[in-house]
């Protein structure tokens, strides 16, 4: 921290000047800001598009990003090297709430998934030809990657993985079936998570591969989750052959690979269901009736919920800027989420009564039926609340483990 | 509007601070065990004399966010929120929270030099103790200026440690509204009846004033300013001791689930048993970030107290509750026993949401500070007075 003005870091407040005034010239102020009543009422958790609208969408997300990266606001706490800034990684959130003032597109999972899972990943277990190929344009969303990690047999036993990747020739030929994969039709590269070695404890028997996702045999078909709309798929992959140079992480340290993975991915939840949260808060103050003491403190408390939300991620941030390891702060954001996401449907459903079940065409009411039916994917998704609290339970709290069971 | 916009920085313990923590640990450790707490607690005073003093020569707590000019350390509330913490974790009988935080917020309130220089530096010395009446419950007492000074007359209940106190710092009714007075209590004027309480650890008095001299501290008009204050500073130090206090009950049920063994495995390997105590720690580290932003916006005078405040009496009263009950709980039958501490930070828990207010109570208040009413929507009834009864 000391050293921040001495090697050119702007403070916190110059930062976000100079965000503003790139942003102005970059981009739109969001029309009729922060308006209620007006624009954009989605509160979708999972958007419902097509194939089409999703490839156009990224396509907007993605000119975005190249604009981001290419004058120097992508990649803020990378190095140099991969067209970063060096900057703390805090920088990130203060560069997002500036940007939430202006009309840019709302980042679709497979972004996120790309430049704050996956990089980060290769970073830390690629070659570094691996990373000289892979790192500018997946930061830069040339390349956009996705996760093969959950099968039908191997949910939140993650390890129990059967999709298979055989040794030949100068590389390795991959069979299996993948599910639950977001940006599967987008994304250029999956991460394959699979069993190289049967013979060996499951945990030592996984290698993680790079698959081109426009590989011969690999086949991508949508799956229609309970909101009514298609934002996941499962993936088949038939005799799919990846080169070995496409290998990241040693063979049989699979899941190390994976758990860096998850553990971003952990990370990267904390922020999940904020929007929503404070949409739901805009709600309760323009109501066209007086709220009862009730409704007031259902409504403050997930005010609370979401103050208490954001400042743990505030206590990671700070951690991490001080080169500790965050503590059992790091753990907890994904269970305070999903939590908050649920509390976000409750008040909602208490404000609204009626035009929450049925469509009156009333401006930002039937509108989160959408949020009430996708918010229970998060705590399935990335982890599911019993996994996290198993998590919690045994690698923070140090609890004893179950006794292993058959297949452990 | 509220805007959450802190440094990160703040919000981590320092290094001077987390030496604190650890030097103030050992003390308590030793001196301040659960054995010593019901001692201390069931003794005529209350508290330890000697451990008060060991704390405030030692270590210096009590004059930690004293101005210096007034004897004190000159640190901010962030220090003593650490102080706080340890000694809420134990149960620590001393009158720190009415001394330090409640009693010495009011004299630095009321901006009166006169009375900080008066009583602050034996605040921070530890040679007095101190309380206020009539902030937290209002009180039936008026203020006449009489041929000797002013007078106080009437009743104000529940004070905190209101039986031993040195110094009483009162909100009495004057002609034109609320002023505040210091008393310094004697017997033959003042009347102090002990109540019988549902926290031994934190004990509390009716008060009679019969005439009782006192001293006005600031000028007439500025009570209510001062009582929102202090209010807001006991319920930011009330946080801290919060966590603290849930800390230490989730510490020792990790302990004991884990030693226990039932079905020949320890229980802490039963899912039912370590999901409950990883939803405790989501609780717990919740009530700890919101503490941690509460303390700095007091320490730091920010406009976001009033809602950091309500947020952390939110966020760890309701944590406090929950790990006082899985205290009990998780211990099975042991932890229902008298011998067992458990009871004794239930009682705190739940004796100390009278204080300053229920999470209810704050959820309203914060209701109406943010706006979160509906169109038009005015106060509900008890609204933005979580003191008030």
């Amino acid at each position: 921290m000391e050293g921040s003005t001495m090697s050119g870091i702007p403070g916190p407040e110059e930062f976000r000047a100079e965000v503003r005034r790139w942003l102005t010239g970059t981009a739109k102020a969001r029309a009729a800001r922060q308006e209620w009543g007006r624009g954009d009422d989605s509160v979708a958790v999972f958007e419902n598009r097509t194939e089409a609208e999703e490839r156009e969408h990224t396509d907007r997300n993605r000119e975005w990003e190249r604009t981001r990266y290419d004058q120097g606001w992508g990649a803020l706490d990378w190095p140099k090297e991969y067209g970063g800034r060096e900057l703390p990684a805090h920088y990130e959130q203060l560069y997002r709430a500036e940007e939430a003032a202006f009309d840019v597109p709302r980042r679709t999972e497979i972004f996120p998934v790309t430049q704050q899972l996956v990089a980060p990943a290769i970073r830390i277990w690629g070659t570094e030809e691996q990373k000289q190929r892979w790192l500018r344009p997946m930061l830069r969303t040339d390349e956009l990657a996705c996760q093969l990690f959950s099968e039908t047999e191997a949910g939140s036993d993650l390890a129990a993985v059967r999709t298979r990747a055989v040794p030949d020739g100068e590389g390795w030929v991959l069979r299996g079936h993948k599910v639950w994969t977001s940006g599967a039709q987008v994304a250029t590269w999956g991460v394959a998570v699979c069993r190289t070695d049967p013979d060996v404890p499951k945990h030592a028997g996984i290698t993680v591969f790079l698959v081109r996702m426009d590989a011969p045999g690999v086949t991508v078909r949508p799956i229609r989750q309970m909101t009514g709309g298609a934002s996941f798929n499962e993936v088949y992959l038939d005799d799919v052959f990846v080169p070995d140079t496409d290998r990241l992480g040693p063979v049989g340290e699979g899941w190390k690979v994976t758990l860096t993975v998850l553990a971003a991915e952990r990370l990267d939840s904390g922020g999940l269901g904020l929007d929503n949260a404070d949409r739901a808060l805009e709600l309760a103050r323009h109501l066209p009736r007086p709220l009862t003491g009730g409704e007031r403190q259902q409504a403050a408390d997930l005010f609370v919920r979401t103050l208490v939300q954001r400042l743990i991620g505030l206590r990671v941030t700070a951690a991490l800027v001080a080169g500790r390891e965050p503590g059992a702060e790091a753990s907890v954001g994904k269970l305070h989420a999903t939590a908050t996401m649920r509390a976000t449907t409750d008040l909602v459903q208490q404000l609204l009564g009626p035009r929450l079940a049925a469509d009156t065409g009333e401006w930002g009411t039937f509108a989160w039926t959408e949020h009430l039916l996708g918010a229970p994917g998060y705590r399935i998704a990335g982890g599911s609340d019993e996994i996290q609290r198993t998590i919690l339970a045994e690698r923070v709290l140090g609890l004893p483990k179950e006794p292993k069971g058959a297949g452990s | 509007m509220f805007r959450l916009d802190p440094d990160p920085a703040l919000l981590l313990e320092s290094d001077e601070r987390r030496q604190l923590r650890e030097i103030l640990r050992r003390l308590l450790t030793e001196s301040c065990g659960p054995e010593e707490v019901r001692a201390q607690a069931g003794s005529p005073r209350g508290h330890d004399r000697a451990l008060w003093e060991r704390l405030a020569d030692e270590i210096g707590v009590h004059g930690l966010a004293v101005p210096e000019e007034y004897g004190g350390a000159g640190c901010t509330f962030a220090e003593l929120a650490v102080a706080l913490e340890e000694t809420g974790r134990v149960l620590c009988p001393a009158p720190l929270l009415t001394t330090v935080v409640l009693a010495a917020h009011a004299l630095s309130a009321a901006g009166d030099r006169a009375a900080c220089a008066r009583w602050l530096p034996g605040i921070a010395s530890g040679a007095l103790t101190a309380t206020v009446a009539g902030f937290l419950h209002r009180a039936d007492v008026t203020a006449e200026r009489g041929p000797g000074g002013w007078v106080l007359r009437g009743e104000a209940d529940f004070v905190p440690d209101g039986e031993g106190a040195d110094l009483l710092l009162v909100v009495a009714q004057v002609p034109d509204g609320e002023r505040l007075f210091a008393c310094e209590p004697d017997p033959a004027t003042c009347d102090r009846v002990a109540r019988s309480v549902l926290d031994p650890t934190r004990r509390q008095a009716l008060i009679r004033f019969r005439g009782a001299p006192a001293e006005p501290v600031g000028e007439p008009g500025q009570a209510p300013g001062i009582v929102d204050s202090v209010l807001d500073a006991g319920r930011v130090a009330l946080a801290a001791e919060h966590v603290g206090g849930s800390a230490h009950a989730l510490d020792a049920v990790l302990t004991y689930v884990s030693d226990r063994t039932q079905f020949g495995r320890a229980i802490g390997s039963f899912q039912a048993v370590k999901h409950r105590l990883a939803d405790l720690l989501v609780e717990v580290e919740g009530a700890r970030s919101a503490s941690a932003y509460a303390s700095a916006c007091l320490a730091g005078k920010a406009a976001e107290l009033p809602v950091a405040a309500s947020a952390a009496a939110v966020s760890c009263t309701g944590a406090y509750r929950l790990a006082t009950t899985e205290y009990v709980q998780l211990h099975g039958g042991i932890g229902f026993t008298w011998e067992h501490p458990a009871h004794l930070y239930v009682r705190r828990a739940r004796a100390d949401e009278a204080l300053f207010g229920t999470a209810d109570d704050h959820r309203l208040r914060l209701a109406g500070l943010l706006g979160l009413t509906g169109r038009d929507g005015g106060p509900v009834d008890g609204d933005g007075s979580p003191h008030g009864d």
